[in-house]
């Protein structure tokens, strides 16, 4: 007797838990929307009042002739497109110079940094000194003094070409020929690994030694343990910095800037750069901001790639969607 | 037992060659990146016809510090520790302001599930894909309405709504770290914002630590906005007052260029060198066994 | 760090953060001018040497904005200047800006979108077309013929550079001419006579061999594949790169270009010039010191006047350096004209346009501004701030002043200045179509000077009305 009241009881209590567990998670709902809202609250006011504005009448002037010193852009609808597109020579060498940039310089920058990164997450002796000099080429950036002292290494008498005196090798000129200066802004690029190496190590860091030394005990040795903990633990970040030197990579503009001016041949003149030229020193921003709305699409195109494939190989602690 | 002294000798052997390859490969590869900052700074000493006639070597045959002197005399009666307070003011200030703020909205976009989350983190991206030199005349034009031209605030107030990339970063951080933690917070009556202060904000202290270090350098080096929203040059920040000094149609002190330029560096290696400590510690998710 | 005490390392950091933010806005107010010269100092020469009008001025306080590019030299000196104005006129303040050439139009161009331009700006040949164009800088005939701005002292040569459509615009800083600069120690060296001034581009090229086979180094420097270049050619027969009202090519053949093209591949063949690979791998960016005679890699160089006072600097005070014009076409007339290096202006939407008008004739008419100056923009246009400066010149500055001299007596007058897509042709057709392919020898020259026809009236069609 008392078990079947007890059972209807703890029924009925394990009922009611359903519906109270139900209307909270209602209630829970509604809160983290709040929550949600309010945590994000910052970027949002900025985006709204620093963002938008801007982004909508740069998309705006992709469709006008606007020299910027005139107050009045003039429509001019698909204009610009046609140009771009059709008539202008340069902008698919720009989208050449750019393309041949991601394609390369991205994954040799983002394997280095990976290399580099674990090379340096040990305990030894001075490995924070070795840090810091892997690190110090990236502090450089693109000021003036790194633009000089790459012309000064890979110029006709620099330090690259006295090694290839060294073999016997004529002396190259690493920056006016046009099969050869991409790669020196390739290099410049891959030499300030830095920023990607910092997060690689980060986020080694943050993966629990626990999970190595059970692996020892299970008898798994280097590549094992690479693989199968390192990689999948590492996979979010692994998304981040692919993520970003992809778009990065894309809007490259600095170093092409005040290394090469786009010469030779325009082998350099990457896609911000040449859409820089023409809104400011073209008086063209109508222009500009056609690349520039091209560009996003297609970066836009190529980030949600990234990231529709990292359902299949990006591993979350927290097991969360994206 | 001299049987194992034997055998722990051998190992110490292997690991001092293991450790000595290691310090080699290392250095060696070390060295290579840092040559043309030692040619920088070694430069920096030499004077100014000798940099350019006597390129490779790396110490001065005239070891000179006028370049400093001069360098450090600045232009139009401007001296360089003007431009590096207002640096360090932009740079300072704006890391501080970026980093908190973009900690918090991360874990927004991070951690808690809500209507339109997706929406607006696709346009969080988006900003990150159109280049800056289509947008920065319409910026201009929104804080010349403003009235705020020629002052730090358009250099600083958009630092103040947290920046996009430091955002996704601290974002996977933040997913890296196991859900079971804020359950087990959340048994124990903590809100959201408790939550995120009290479990999140100490496990992500390498991420902003990572992003303190990038967004304190990204200022350090930025030219376009001072160059847009600074007019009087007394409010330059380095990287500015670097490029006016290198003009090409005139005759420039590459010496004392290379000078500022290495001086300019200190600060940013400081921060680094200063910080890196934290990254060394990391965080275990011991707090899991517990 | 104990992760109870994030909470209040936050807040102090807030805190301390609004703090400082408080404390920043104070810093930014338009700065005083340096102490060394107190604005405010009660001043003792009413009685200005050169500006007639002066004395009628209000005394209600002017402030002005300025903005110039250059290097480190011209700040500096313009700054002194500047100070010495202000002392002089007590109720008149000036804020300086000033950046180098690389930035100096985008910030300007900006600062025009946001209606935000400078009372006074630098100007340059290149771009008051456009900016005249879109009613930015104003007409200053009326300020010239009430006498603010005294153009006693000028030709009208050395003035109307800075016409457009026939209204004076923008006032010379100081008159510059194209030219050669040669080692005369090399030359002498080589045993190769030093060319006359009538020289033709022939001469030039038999020139640079001689030099290159006596000497081992090059023969004539980097340069000559520019737009100024291009323009001269066919100066020298009368025409110009462009037409009059600025529609479409302004030479009727293609082959003097076609020519020029040719020599620059065979001296480049010869090794006799800088080849066009390491003139972009190694003098982009860099200033004029870079210039390959200033290292005795070249006997010949390609200048502006104003640039030989920082070529003799770089090169070294006992560098024997002299002038020559251009080369001229075969049977030609000279290839120089002068050329303002610079200017002012005045933005149309200046409040005091009267007293900006007023330091404008100061800076080209005071002997003290321009002592101070030290010609460093160029040639003064006024012969009494000329004469006075003569005494104290370098040899540099000295030999700056006798070849603009010398030349003015031939040159031909002024061409028409660029007209709008003039930057697009030099930016995105001359090196880009043009002048590298043929100098890479991907196009030939008949090719090329044909693509730069066809782009140029292109281009320029959109300034037909």
């Amino acid at each position: 007797m008392a078990g079947r009241a007890e059972s209807t009881a703890v029924a009925a209590g394990r009922r009611g838990a359903q519906i109270l567990a139900r209307r909270t998670r209602r209630r829970n709902d509604r809160r983290h929307n709040l929550a949600g809202y309010m945590f994000i609250a910052p970027w949002l006011i900025g985006f709204f009042v620093f963002t938008v504005a801007p982004m909508a009448a740069s998309l705006y002037l992709a469709f006008t002739d606007y020299d910027i010193l005139s107050t009045v852009p003039r429509w001019v609808g698909l204009a610009n497109f046609q140009q771009m597109f059709l008539r202008d020579p340069r902008y698919w060498k720009s989208v050449q110079a750019t393309f041949y940039y991601v394609m390369i310089a991205v994954p040799m920058r983002l394997a280095f940094a990976l290399l580099v990164a674990m090379l340096l997450n040990t305990y030894r002796r001075g490995v924070s000194v070795y840090r810091a000099i892997y690190y110090a080429p990236s502090v450089v950036g693109g000021s003036v003094a790194v633009a000089v002292m790459w012309r000064q290494i890979f110029g006709t008498e620099g330090m690259l070409n006295a090694l290839t005196r060294l073999v016997g090798m004529a002396p190259i000129t690493w920056l006016g020929d046009p099969r050869t200066a991409i790669w020196t802004l390739i290099a410049l690029a891959v030499w300030q690994f830095g920023s990607p190496m910092l997060i690689f190590l980060t986020g080694l860091r943050q993966i629990p030694s626990e999970l190595y030394e059970a692996a020892s005990i299970d008898g798994a040795g280097g590549a094992d343990k690479f693989f199968k903990i390192t990689l999948p633990m590492l996979s979010p970040v692994i998304l981040f910095n692919l993520v970003m030197q992809v778009i990065s990579g894309f809007m490259v503009f600095t170093q092409a800037f005040i290394v090469t001016g786009g010469a030779p041949l325009d082998t350099t003149l990457f896609y911000a750069l040449y859409l820089y030229r023409r809104g400011f020193a073209n008086f063209q921003m109508g222009y500009a901001s056609a690349m520039a709305w091209v560009l996003l699409l297609v970066v836009a195109f190529f980030t949600a790639l990234v990231f529709k494939s990292s359902s299949y190989w990006v591993f979350y602690e927290a097991k969360e969607e994206v | 037992m001299s049987q194992a002294f034997a055998l722990s000798r051998r190992k110490r052997q292997r690991t001092f060659a293991r450790s000595l390859l290691y310090h080699a490969v290392v250095a060696a590869i070390g060295f290579g990146m840092i040559y043309p900052l030692l040619w920088l700074f070694a430069s920096s000493f030499k004077s100014t016809s000798e940099i350019w006639t006597d390129i490779y070597s790396l110490l001065p045959r005239h070891f000179t510090l006028t370049n400093y002197i001069n360098g450090w005399a600045g232009f139009g009666g401007i001296s360089f520790s003007v431009f590096y307070r207002n640096s360090f003011l932009y740079a300072g200030l704006g890391t501080i302001f970026v980093v908190l703020t973009s900690a918090v909205v991360a874990y927004g976009f991070g951690r808690i599930r809500f209507v339109g989350r997706g929406f607006w983190f696709a346009c969080m991206l988006m900003t990150l894909m159109l280049p800056q030199q289509v947008t920065i005349i319409p910026q201009y034009i929104v804080f010349s309405k403003l009235d705020m031209l020629n002052t730090f605030y358009p250099l600083l107030l958009p630092r103040l709504c947290g920046q996009a990339f430091f955002i996704f970063m601290i974002m996977q951080f933040i997913r890296g770290i196991p859900k079971e933690l804020d359950e087990a917070a959340e048994i124990d009556g903590c809100g959201k914002a408790g939550i995120f202060f009290r479990i999140i904000l100490p496990l992500i202290q390498p991420a902003l630590i990572t992003a303190a270090i990038f967004s304190f350098y990204w200022s350090w080096e930025d030219f376009l906005a001072p160059l847009i929203y600074l007019n009087s040059p007394i409010l330059y920040t380095i990287s500015l007052a670097l490029r006016t000094y290198a003009d090409p149609t005139g005759s420039s002190d590459w010496g004392a260029i290379f000078a500022m330029s290495g001086l300019s560096l200190v600060p940013v290696f400081i921060v680094f060198v200063a910080f890196q400590k934290y990254l060394v510690e990391g965080i275990a998710t011991t707090g899991l066994k517990g | 760090m104990n992760r109870n005490r994030w909470p209040i390392v936050l807040s102090v950091v807030l805190v301390l953060s609004l703090a400082l933010s408080a404390c920043a806005p104070a810093a930014t107010p338009t700065p005083q001018p340096k102490p060394t010269t107190a604005a405010a100092q009660p001043t003792s020469a009413p009685a200005q040497p050169t500006t007639a009008p002066a004395p009628t001025q209000a005394q209600q306080p002017v402030e002005l904005r300025i903005v110039w590019w250059g290097s480190q030299d011209r700040h500096d000196r313009t700054i002194k200047a500047i100070n010495l104005y202000m002392q002089q006129h007590p109720n008149v303040k000036i804020t300086y800006e000033f950046v180098s050439w690389a930035d100096y139009w985008t910030k300007l161009a900006t600062q025009a979108a946001g209606n935000n331009l400078p009372d006074i700006m630098q100007q340059d040949y290149a771009y008051i077309v456009e900016y005249t164009n879109r009613n930015l800088i104003l007409p200053l005939d009326d300020y010239v013929k009430d006498g603010t701005i005294n153009l006693n002292d000028t030709t009208p040569a050395e003035v109307n550079g800075g016409r457009v459509n026939g209204k004076l615009v923008a006032i010379n800083l100081g008159s510059n001419s194209q030219c050669w600069v040669i080692d005369v120690d090399a030359f002498n060296k080589a045993g190769v006579p030093i060319p006359a001034n009538d020289w033709t581009w022939a001469d030039m090229e038999r020139t640079a061999m001689q030099l290159h086979e006596k000497l081992g180094i090059y023969g004539m420097g980097a340069g000559l594949w520019d737009e100024q270049i291009w323009g001269s050619l066919y100066l020298s027969n009368g025409e110009w790169r462009y037409n009059a009202d600025g529609t479409g090519i302004g030479y009727a053949s293609d082959q003097p270009y076609v020519d020029h093209l040719k020599m620059l591949l065979r001296l480049q063949k010869a090794g006799a010039i800088v080849p066009r690979a390491e003139d972009v791998a190694n003098y982009f960016g860099k200033s004029v010191e870079a210039q390959a005679i200033v290292s005795r890699k070249a006997a010949m160089g390609y200048i502006m006047s104003n640039q030989i006072v920082a070529v003799q600097k770089a090169a070294g005070e006992d560098r024997n350096l002299k002038l020559l014009p251009l080369p001229r076409l075969t049977g030609g007339k000279s290839a120089n004209y002068i050329k303002p290096s610079q200017f002012w202006s005045i933005a149309t939407t200046s409040k005091h346009p009267k007293e900006a008008a007023q330091f404008i004739d100061w800076f080209t008419n005071s002997i003290e501004a321009n002592q101070i100056l030290g010609a460093e923009r160029g040639v003064p246009i006024s012969s009494k701030v000329r004469d006075a400066l003569k005494p104290t010149l370098s040899k540099a500055q000295a030999e700056m002043f006798d070849y603009v001299a010398q030349v003015s007596k031939t040159a031909q007058p002024i061409p028409p200045a660029d007209p709008p897509g003039h930057s697009d042709i030099v930016g995105n057709v001359l090196y880009s179509e043009v002048a590298d392919p043929v100098a890479y020898g991907q196009i030939t020259p008949e090719q090329g000077a044909a693509i730069m026809r066809q782009e140029v009236n292109t281009i320029l069609a959109k300034n037909k009305k």
